[in-house]
Order: structure tokens, then C-alpha cells, then sequence
């Protein structure tokens, strides 16, 4: 134990369900150790907003500068299943807060069921993502599963063929059937951000499950429930990244 | 929570000594599973200790090259590897974590009359964070080096048939460690100051750490998914920075210097914090200007986000956006300003004691003037045009990441060494050290302004006949320079052997930091402080502290 | 232990339905052409949808101030990223003509390699 005497706080489980928490010894009230990490949290949430919002500051720049290529490339896309998508993670953000307040009311079982709703929706939206991969590949406007080919440069004509971008059915023209400037463009663009989004569902669904863990030990309740709610604000985020991607890759006017 | 270990027999006879951080516990899982922030401290102190080392030698490699004009040492490609390797080496694994993540961790919570930052597996984590970074900055070494300068733009990075990609993961690991370390002191700066320790009774390191908390976490992400887009450029080649492919290598510049501007001011605000301390305490005077320099922080932080295009003024930008990165860049010399001349009326008429951690720190006012002000002058367009790409850009930074930052670190590490080991280092040597690094340090750089003006490109293996004389005078001062800090580090290293113990309050500091044991225990305070003076009161110093040896 | 508040089932439940019909009047703004506002209007509608998940679903409302103040300035200083980088780009073609034109090309030359439509 510390020197001084001075004894770690713990708070009591609210019920035969649950374990006590103890709080971290440097900490001397369990609020200072619910507002620090609440903070600490929210500053990571803000570090994660200023890396994907580097993805789109690169979409918004090419975007002007290739509007041709995003508008026939955004119609390459299926809104439909976008559409679909953004409402399976919408409704899953629902079933996380319900989660949280299940947690927040020591409702174990409700706790366990909206997590794993939550699980399912992070599921059916990889599903769907899959999909979608899967159909793009075979209009060979995308990246597998030819992304480690070799590049070729050309040096006389200063262009360089890209071994992934076949473009199939030829889509990627103007209305005169002439290609687009740079079609690969906004598909690398596509994968690069939806990818990056995806791997942050999977890691999301991941800590979920970890909380499915902790809440069938009874580690969380009313009186400490704090890893569910910090869950949860992370994967409200996930959500919020898809709410500016879905409208700025899928529809197009 | 810590673990302890059983006192052994052979400690049986210096159980006298008051446990404290260094000797509660012993073995290596003690030191490398520490939460700890004073052992993390130390850890982080030995790692960047040693990155430092490692670019300096690469800097004495490459000023031995440039002794002759056909270059001494090396091919061209080898000497793109060799100052590629310094550059990245100092900045990514040394000036940026170095003071927050050694004196920074020691010294913060001590500061806050805390018992440690507010989440120390997360202090660890960024440790092991740099650890991995540090090791795969090794691993691109072995691995075929990479030539891009520390800058890697494109489309150069993206087509170099070297290991950009890996060392490129290592800057996203050291990009994370310095995330976290920012998040940490921020959450505890905030929740954890003790009783009565108001924001305006803070010391002025903690303000300056604050601040830079602010910058680590705001800029760095941006680092983080630009070192994963070049990466991506080069595995799947993308486009998205290759000219050929459609991609804008200009793009890369906004994405790179919109981290790396604000990321000089990382690097800078920790050392003005040191200073700002040295300057009271070793004229026992209270801060001149005390909520100037607490605000111009904050300000430097907000502004350092308005201004990086200053490092693309020949790249290709249009003229509008040149012109209000240039006006903007102005801006930020006035809080600067602010900082050193309330140093230097803190200094007037103080009681000052001219001890190596204030040679130190006068050294700094001295070069920090010429590097800041030199700044200022790369900072207007017009001149930039001319002035960019030569030694005039390379003398500028030298002064203020080498002349100002290593100095004040080194300041810090003279001033704090006494609290953190418990024994004082050879004082006159010290000062020898000192005037040697001074010395070395202007011989090496200030010619560099002279032949960077007069049209000598940086990044050159070889150069006409001409600047040679300049050359020279360079590489002398950088052995001269290398000698001083040879004589630091071994009496310093000396010191945790034969050193004489310390005083209790060696300098006579009034900030909670000064006000524990020395060394600390491992819970800091011995009870948790009530802080009822202002900050800087030196009417409540205890003169006998600062002549009672501890032990 | 501090006050916590608890939000109420039913206003989870509200906000989900607000956000799913947000989301069908995004598809189907995105069907009208307001020609240069387009991408402004999806963007506000977005940022509506944000703040509804970001009060309510994230709790902001009830939170400190810090919470907050930390939060909303990553979005403020990313868009700093933006503007002078979408700035810079936007008037570089007022120093050179050549920004301002987007030449066509031949598939040929953009993609020199066998091409599998027999189009060309």
C-alpha cells in the first residue's frame, strides 16, 4: 500500500451480481479518476478526428481539382447499399447508448444484449462492405487483388500504368467516351478512407466484446461503469466518420 | 500499482538511507514494468540520451565530409543516407520527446503536488511506444537507410529504392508516443493539482508543458496519417502524391508541414519552460511578467498552426496563400519576443548565481536571440526565395534545436540532476563543459549564415572552392562542440558513482518540486501538499535546505 | 460519487428517428442538383447528424466544459487544414493558366498497358 496511509477508495457493488471497483491509488476520489479519463478520452477522440480528417482534406482537394472523376466515380458506387450501411451503424450507436445506460442502471443482462446488438450491427456492416469490395474488384476499378503488381513507369510518355486499375466495362469516361483524368484516383481515395473506417469497426466491435466480457464478471454498474461509457464514445465516432463519408463518396447529384 | 522488493542482505547497510524511487525496489521487471513517472522518466532520459549521441555522430560524420570540397568521406548517395539519418535521428527520437518525456515526466507531477500523472499505463505505453520507434528507426538503417532527408517529401520518398516505408512506421509509432505523452499531462495538468495550486500559481514548466500538450495532440495525428498515405503510395501506389498518377507531391508538403511547424514549437516550448524556471531560481527573483510568459505559450501553440506554408514558399504554391503564410509568420515572433526579454528583466538586479545551470541558460538567451531573429528573417517571402535551401535555413534551425533547445535541456538536466539522483556532478567541469559547448557551437554555425547567404546549398555532398574556408571553420567547431559534450556526459555519467550528495534544496527553488525529498520517494509528498503561497515567493525559502546535505 | 446523469430511453430512441430520416433527406437532396451548393448542403446535413449523435449519443450535453472545449477545437483546427490547403489550390490558377485547364487524355496514355474493353 502508499506510504502515507492515505487508502485506496472502493466502491461497493451495488448488488450479489457484481465486484467492487477499486480506485487507482494515485487518484484520491473516484470522481478525479471518472473525470481524468473522461478527458483523457476525449483528447484521443479529438486525435482521431484530426487523422481522418486528414483523409478528407485530401478528398475535398482533389475533389476540386478532379470533379469529372468523383462524379462519375461516386456514381460507381452503390447508394443503395451505402444507404443500408449508414443506418445498420446509426442504429447500432443506438444500441450502444442503450448499452450504456443499461450499465449506467446496473441492468446486467440489458447490458449484455445491447452490446452484442452492437457486435451484430459492426457485423452486418463489414458484410455489406464486403460485399461492395468484392464488386469493384470484379469492374477491376479497385485495388485487390492485383495491389502488389509491379509499377511500371513509362518514361516517355511520364505516365505510369497501374496494375490495378483495369477499369473493366470502361465506366470511367465523359459523355464523348473519352477517359476521365486520373479514374484510379477517386477509388484509391474510396478504399484508402473506407478501409482505414473499416479497421476501426473491427477494432470498435473488438472492444465490445471486451466489455461483454468484463459486464458477465459484474464489473460494471451504476457505480462504475466508466470502460463501457468510453466503449461507447468510441464507437460513436466510428459512426461519425461514416455520417461525412457516406454522403461525400455515395451521393452524387 | 507498484510492486516492492524484499530488502536483501546486501542492502542491510544502507537501510539508513530513506527509500526513495531509485532504491524501493530493484530488477530489471521493477524498472521495465514501472508506473512510475520518475522512473519512466529516467528510462525515457537514457533512450533520448543515447538517440542524441547516435545523431550527433552522424552530424561529426557528415562535417568530416564536408571538410574538402569533393567531400571527404563518402559518396553522394552514401551522404544523402548520412545527414538523412541525423535529421531523423535528432528530431523524431531525441528533440521532440527528449524534455517532455524525460524532464517533463520527472518534474510535472512534482510540480502539481501530485503522486503521478493522471494515467501511468499510459505514460508507459508512450515509453514503449518511442522504444518501438526507435527500434525500427534501427531496423530502416539495417534494413538498405533511406536518403530522403528527415523531410521525406515526395514523389522522392515514394520512388527510393530504400526503406522509407519502415522507418516510416517508426515516426508513427514515435507520433503516437508523443500523442499519448501530450494526452497525459494535459488530463493531469487539469484533474490533478493539489489544494490551492490554482492555474496562476502553476510554475511556468508546467505551462510550457501544457502548452505543448495541446500541440502533440492537435498536430500529430495529421503526422501520423500522411506517414500512412506515403506508405500506401508506395505498397499499392495509390496516387494520391504521385505527379504521374494524378497526385499533388505539394499536398504532401501542406499535409507534412501542418504537423512539422507546429512540431518545432513542441520542441521549443519544454526548453523556454526550463528556462523560465532557471532564470528564477538562479536569481532567486520572481518571474518578471509571469501570466506574459504563461499566456505567450498558449499563444505561440494557437499561432504555430497558421504559418507553416513559410517551409513551401518555393514549392509551387499560388502567391496569395504565400503571402498570408508570410504575414502570419510574423506574428508569432511577438509572443517569443515577450518570453526573452521577461527573462532577461527577471535576471536584472537578481541575486544571480552564476552556476552551470545558469551558464547554461545565459548561453541560451544568447543564441535563442540570433536563431529566433533569424527566424523572423526567413519568415519574410521575399528574402525566403533566395534564402531557402541554403545553409542560412540549416544555421537558423541549428541555433534554435541545437543552440537553444539541446542547451536548455542540457540547462535542465544540470538544474534537476541534484533532485533526480540525489548527488551533485564536478562543478567545474561543468563549467568547462559549458563554455566548450558555447564556443564549439557558435564556431560550427555562425559561418553557416555567412555562406548560406552567400548561395551555399544545404544538403550537398560536395561544394565549390569558395565556401571552403567557411567549411572548415564548420567542421572544427562541430569537433570542438562534440568534445564539450563528451566532457558532459562523462561527469555527469561519474556523478552516479563518485558524486558528493546533494544539498536537500540544492538551488534554493520554492516550487513543490524542490520541496521533497531528494531523491523522491516513490509517492512523492510525504502528505499531500496545500499550496497557500503565490508561485515564485521566495520569502518562504528555508535557506537551510538549500546547505543540508541529504542522507 | 457526482451526478451522473442518465439519459432516458425514450430520448435515444427519439434521436435515432430524427437521424434516420436525416438520412433519407440526404438521399434525397442528393437527387436535386443545386449545382455549386451541393457538397455545402450534404455537408450541413452531416454536421446536423454529428451533433445530434455528438449531444445526445455522446452525452456532450451533460458533460464539463473541457470535454467540450477539447472536442470542437480538433474540428477547428482541422479546418485550418482545409481552408489554406482547398486556398491554396483554388488560386494557383489565378497565377497560371495552366492550373485552370483539365486536358483530356487518350486511355492510352493515361493506362499504357492492354486494355480489356474493345472500345478503343
Amino acid at each position: 500500500m502508499s506510504h502515507d496511509g492515505h487508502h485506496s477508495v472502493v466502491i461497493p457493488a451495488p448488488g450479489p451480481e457484481f465486484v467492487p471497483h477499486t480506485v487507482a491509488h494515485h487518484f484520491d476520489t473516484p470522481v478525479q479518476e471518472f473525470q481524468s479519463a473522461k478527458l483523457g478520452f476525449w483528447l484521443f477522440l479529438a486525435t482521431e478526428i484530426l487523422l481522418f480528417g486528414g483523409l478528407f482534406a485530401a478528398y475535398f482537394y482533389y475533389h476540386d481539382l478532379y470533379p469529372e472523376t468523383f462524379r462519375v466515380g461516386g456514381q460507381q458506387l452503390d447508394w443503395k447499399l451505402g444507404a443500408v450501411n449508414t443506418s445498420v451503424l446509426l442504429l447500432s450507436s443506438w444500441t450502444m447508448a442503450m448499452g450504456v445506460r443499461s450499465a449506467q442502471t446496473s441492468q446486467k443482462q440489458k447490458t449484455m444484449l445491447f452490446c452484442a446488438l452492437t457486435v451484430l450491427g459492426a457485423v452486418i456492416f463489414m458484410v455489406i462492405k464486403f460485399f461492395e469490395y468484392k464488386a469493384k474488384t470484379e469492374h477491376g476499378l479497385f485495388v485487390f487483388p492485383h495491389m502488389f503488381d509491379n509499377y511500371q513507369v513509362d518514361g516517355s510518355s511520364n505516365a505510369g500504368s497501374l496494375a490495378w486499375f483495369t477499369d473493366v466495362h470502361n465506366v470511367m469516361v465523359d459523355e464523348t467516351g473519352a477517359p476521365l483524368l486520373h479514374g484510379h484516383l477517386f477509388f484509391a481515395i474510396y478504399v484508402t478512407m473506407t478501409a482505414i473506417h473499416g479497421l476501426h469497426v473491427i477494432i470498435g466491435a473488438g472492444l465490445i466484446l471486451w466489455i461483454m466480457k468484463g459486464v458477465a464478471k459484474g464489473r460494471f454498474h451504476a457505480g462504475y461503469y466508466l470502460p463501457v461509457d468510453l466503449v461507447g464514445l468510441y464507437w460513436h465516432l466510428v459512426d461519425l466518420i461514416w455520417i461525412f463519408l457516406f454522403p461525400l463518396l455515395y451521393l452524387v447529384p | 500499482m507498484t510492486t516492492h522488493a524484499p530488502i536483501l542482505d546486501t542492502q542491510k547497510a544502507k537501510s539508513e538511507q530513506p527509500k526513495n524511487y531509485l532504491n524501493c525496489s530493484s530488477g530489471f521487471w521493477s524498472w521495465a514494468g514501472t508506473l512510475d513517472h520518475k522512473r519512466i522518466g529516467i528510462m525515457y532520459l537514457i533512450g533520448t540520451g543515447l538517440a542524441f549521441l547516435a545523431g550527433g555522430l552522424f552530424a561529426l560524420l557528415v562535417r568530416l565530409h564536408l571538410w574538402e570540397p569533393n567531400g571527404m568521406l563518402f559518396t553522394n548517395d552514401q551522404y544523402n543516407e548520412i545527414f538523412t539519418l541525423h535529421g531523423a535521428f535528432m528530431v523524431f527520437l531525441f528533440v521532440i520527446p527528449a524534455i517532455p518525456g524525460s524532464l517533463g515526466n520527472m518534474i510535472l507531477p512534482l510540480m502539481l503536488g501530485a503522486k503521478d500523472v493522471a494515467l501511468p499505463r499510459l505514460n508507459l505505453l508512450s515509453f514503449y511506444l518511442w522504444v518501438m520507434g526507435a527500434v525500427l528507426a534501427a531496423l530502416a538503417i539495417v534494413l538498405g537507410g533511406f536518403d530522403t532527408g528527415w523531410t521525406f517529401y515526395a514523389p522522392y520518398s515514394l520512388y527510393t529504392n530504400k526503406a522509407v516505408v519502415t522507418i516510416g512506421l517508426g515516426i508513427f509509432l514515435l507520433g503516437f508516443s508523443s500523442i499519448f505523452t501530450g494526452l497525459n499531462f494535459i488530463v493531469t495538468t487539469h484533474k490533478l493539482r493539489a489544494p490551492g495550486l490554482t492555474w496562476f500559481r502553476m510554475p511556468l514548466f508546467v505551462w510550457a508543458l501544457y502548452a505543448t500538450a495541446l500541440l502533440q495532440v492537435l498536430a500529430t495525428p495529421v503526422l501520423g496519417i500522411t506517414v500512412l498515405l506515403v506508405a500506401f503510395e508506395r505498397l499499392y501506389h495509390i496516387g494520391i502524391f504521385d505527379p504521374r498518377l494524378g497526385g499533388d507531391p505539394v499536398l504532401f508538403e501542406h499535409f507534412f508541414w501542418f504537423y512539422s511547424h507546429p512540431a518545432v514549437y513542441i520542441m521549443v516550448l519544454p526548453a523556454f519552460g526550463i528556462i523560465s524556471e532557471l532564470v528564477s531560481v538562479h536569481s532567486r527573483k520572481p518571474l518578471f511578467g509571469y501570466k506574459l510568459i504563461a499566456f505567450s505559450s498558449l499563444a505561440i501553440a494557437i499561432i504555430s498552426f497558421l504559418v507553416w506554408g513559410h517551409h513551401m514558399f518555393t514549392s509551387g504554391q499560388s502567391t496569395y496563400a504565400m503571402f498570408a503564410f508570410s504575414f502570419l509568420t510574423f506574428f508569432v515572433a511577438i509572443p517569443t519576443a515577450i518570453k526573452e526579454f521577461s527573462w532577461v528583466a527577471t535576471i536584472w538586479k537578481g541575486s544571480i548565481a552564476l552556476n552551470s545551470p545558469m551558464l547554461y541558460t545565459l548561453a541560451f538567451l544568447i543564441i535563442f536571440a540570433i536563431g529566433g531573429l533569424t527566424g523572423v528573417i526567413l519568415g519574410a517571402l521575399n528574402v525566403d526565395l533566395h534564402l531557402h535551401d541554403t545553409y542560412f535555413v540549416v544555421a537558423h534551425f541549428h541555433y534554435v534545436m541545437m543552440g537553444s533547445i539541446a542547451l536548455a535541456f542540457f540547462a535542465g538536466l544540470h538544474h534537476w540532476w541534484p533532485k533526480m539522483f540525489g548527488v551533485m556532478y564536478n562543478e567545474t567541469l561543468a563549467k568547462i563543459a559549458c563554455v566548450t559547448i558555447f564556443v564549439g557551437f557558435n564556431v560550427t554555425f555562425l559561418p553557416q549564415f555567412e555562406m548560406g547567404s552567400q548561395g551555399m546549398p544545404r544538403r550537398y555532398a560536395t561544394y565549390v572552392p569558395e565556401f571552403q574556408p567557411y567549411h572548415s571553420a564548420s567542421t572544427v567547431g562541430a569537433i570542438i562542440l562534440g568534445s564539450g559534450v563528451a566532457l558532459m556526459v562523462s561527469y555527469l555519467v561519474a556523478s552516479l558513482f563518485i558524486g558528493k550528495k546533494a544539498m536537500q534544496n540544492q538551488w534554493g527553488g520554492v516550487t513543490l518540486d524542490w520541496l521533497t525529498p531528494t531523491p523522491p520517494p516513490l509517492e512523492n509528498f510525504a502528505h499531500a501538499p496545500k499550496v497557500t503561497t503565490e508561485v515564485y515567493d521566495y520569502s518562504t525559502l528555508d535557506l537551510k535546505s538549500t546547505q543540508t546535505p541529504i542522507g | 460519487m457526482g451526478h451522473h446523469h442518465v439519459s432516458s430511453s425514450a430520448m435515444f430512441t427519439n434521436v435515432l428517428i430524427v437521424l434516420l430520416i436525416l438520412t433519407a433527406v440526404t438521399v434525397i437532396a442528393s437527387r436535386i442538383d443545386f449545382g455549386p451548393a451541393n457538397m455545402l448542403i450534404a455537408m450541413l446535413i452531416a454536421s446536423v447528424k454529428a451533433s445530434l449523435v455528438i449531444l445526445f449519443f455522446m452525452h456532450m450535453k451533460w458533460d464539463t466544459a473541457i470535454n467540450k472545449i477539447v472536442f470542437l477545437s480538433s474540428f477547428l483546427f482541422l479546418s485550418l487544414l482545409f481552408i489554406f490547403t482547398l486556398a491554396d489550390q483554388a488560386t494557383r490558377r489565378i497565377d497560371h493558366p495552366m492550373h485552370a485547364t483539365k486536358a483530356k487524355v487518350s486511355k492510352e496514355w493515361a493506362y499504357p498497358k492492354p486494355a480489356m474493353s474493345e472500345k478503343h
